[in-house]
């Protein structure tokens, strides 16, 4: 029987842990582009665009993670569309990503008071120069905070797409569980790392929410 | 030919009916006051000057640019927007720039000037308010009377043709009342054009060339101040002054 160390665990999990990490930040950011483009027909003045927009928030806010995986990954190449699994958890995280940030931008952007919209419209802005001028500057101070605390919940949904065999921190955790019979030593180090990952995001959202409510 | 005028002025809220045909007209350097109980709809008809509420009906003229029920798209906004300031009760300066970026931004990004001319007129503007040490300073380190009055340069940056002013003094500390209305008596006595709504009736009855009593969403009384206050013609303003002492 093959024996394992310790080190040999730990060198797997770290690169099934780069790969976590790998995906939650093409999640992040390629979600962050798209959520931003959602957000601006959400919150626009054009009827067919707004209502694609809520229609794709209330979709992949309102059903699991795990099952718009399934869809895109054994749904699709029902159709012939035949996709590896790393392309559909990164394409299924991004949409989940875009519609959450999407939708807490959203907040923040109507959590700007009524007076600055007043104030600039009447200083005859258009819409466009009050937004960029006036509105999203203070409500990207707003969403800065609630941002990075999402981060947290992308690290932490990447763990789902071990369920369609993309080989990121959970699945790799899982194969050496099944090989070493140590899966309490496994897993708790599986864990571990997710904490590594997530405590200091989780912190720094903390403190930029101290921080940027004190500020003006 | 006046510099403000509106005609049929109808604004309904669902089915409330707050202007009821309003028929104002201002001229060049007047100073108007508009008052009555809440309700009136003395601050409505303020802010569908510039457009801020949409109208239900009439016709509003400054200055030669004009907005109607079927006119009234961003372009025609933004031109009557041009020729009109206001200035609000609760300031709404912009909480994320600076004093001076607060006055330039307009004239940078609607006037397109350069950044030595909107400069120059944001200087001259927070000196006119007796603010030219504050050009750095950020909103939330002024006090009431000191962020009003930056918001009347704001506007002023803009040179309008006339200036709207609703209740400015109404969110401030009593003491510091004086110091914006020491400005806007200055901006009166320059010959500024400007229409106001405030509850200050001694400052009105002093500044003010017209009074506009509103009642039940149309205008009730109008007149010279000193004139309306001592002989009220309708029962309704002799009411209304009555309940102010």
């Amino acid at each position: 029987m093959i024996s394992f160390s310790l080190w040999d665990i730990v060198r797997n999990l770290a690169i099934g842990g780069a790969l976590t990490l790998l995906l939650s930040l093409v999640a992040f950011v390629l979600g962050g582009a798209a959520g931003l483009l959602v957000l601006f027909a959400r919150i626009g003045k054009w009827r067919v665009p707004r209502a694609m927009a809520q229609m794709h928030i209330e979709l992949f806010q309102g059903t699991p993670l795990l099952l718009q995986l399934f869809t895109l990954f054994f749904g699709l190449s029902l159709f012939g569309l035949d996709m590896p699994a790393w392309l559909a958890a990164a394409l299924g995280l991004t949409l989940f990503t875009s519609a959450f940030l999407a939708e807490i931008w959203r907040g923040c952007v109507e959590a700007v008071p009524k007076g600055q919209w007043e104030a600039s419209a009447c200083l005859a802005m258009s819409y466009g120069e009050q937004m960029r001028h006036v509105i999203l500057p203070q409500a990207m101070r707003l969403a800065v905070a609630p941002t990075v605390g999402f981060a947290v919940q992308v690290v932490k949904g990447t763990a789902v797409t071990s369920i369609i065999g993309f080989a990121e921190l959970t699945k790799t955790g899982s194969m050496i569980a099944n090989a070493t019979f140590q899966p309490f030593l496994v897993y708790s180090l599986v864990a571990l790392a997710y904490f590594v990952l997530c405590y200091p995001l989780s912190h720094y959202a903390q403190s930029l929410e101290r921080k940027l409510h004190a500020a003006r | 030919m006046p510099l403000v005028s509106t005609n049929r002025l109808h604004k309904f809220y669902g089915k409330n009916h707050v202007l009821r045909g309003i028929k104002l007209d201002v001229e060049e350097g007047e100073v108007v006051t508009i008052v009555g109980r809440s309700g009136s709809g003395k601050s409505t008809l303020l802010r569908t000057l510039n457009g801020l509420e949409s109208i239900d009906d009439g016709v509003i003229e400054v200055d030669g640019a004009r907005l109607d029920v079927d006119h009234a798209d961003g372009d025609t906004l933004r031109a009557l927007r041009q020729k009109i300031g206001m200035v609000f009760q609760q300031f709404n300066l912009f909480p994320h720039l600076s004093v001076g970026q607060n006055v330039m931004l307009a004239p940078q990004v609607v006037k397109k000037m350069t950044n030595a001319e909107r400069e120059g007129i944001a200087r001259d503007m927070l000196s006119r308010v007796g603010l030219a040490e504050k050009f750095d300073a950020f909103p939330d380190q002024l006090s009431g009377g000191q962020q009003q009055r930056v918001a009347i340069a704001r506007a002023l940056a803009m040179s309008p043709k006339v200036l709207l002013c609703d209740e400015i003094t109404s969110a401030l500390d009593p003491e510091l009342v004086n110091e914006v209305l020491n400005v806007v008596r200055r901006l009166a006595a320059e010959g500024m054009t400007l229409i106001m709504v405030t509850h200050e009736m001694r400052f009105a009855r002093e500044v003010s060339d017209k009074l506009v009593f509103m009642h039940e969403g149309r205008i009730h009384e109008t007149g010279h101040p000193q004139e309306m206050f001592a002989r009220p013609a309708t029962p309704e303003f002799a009411n209304f002054i009555g309940s102010l002492n």
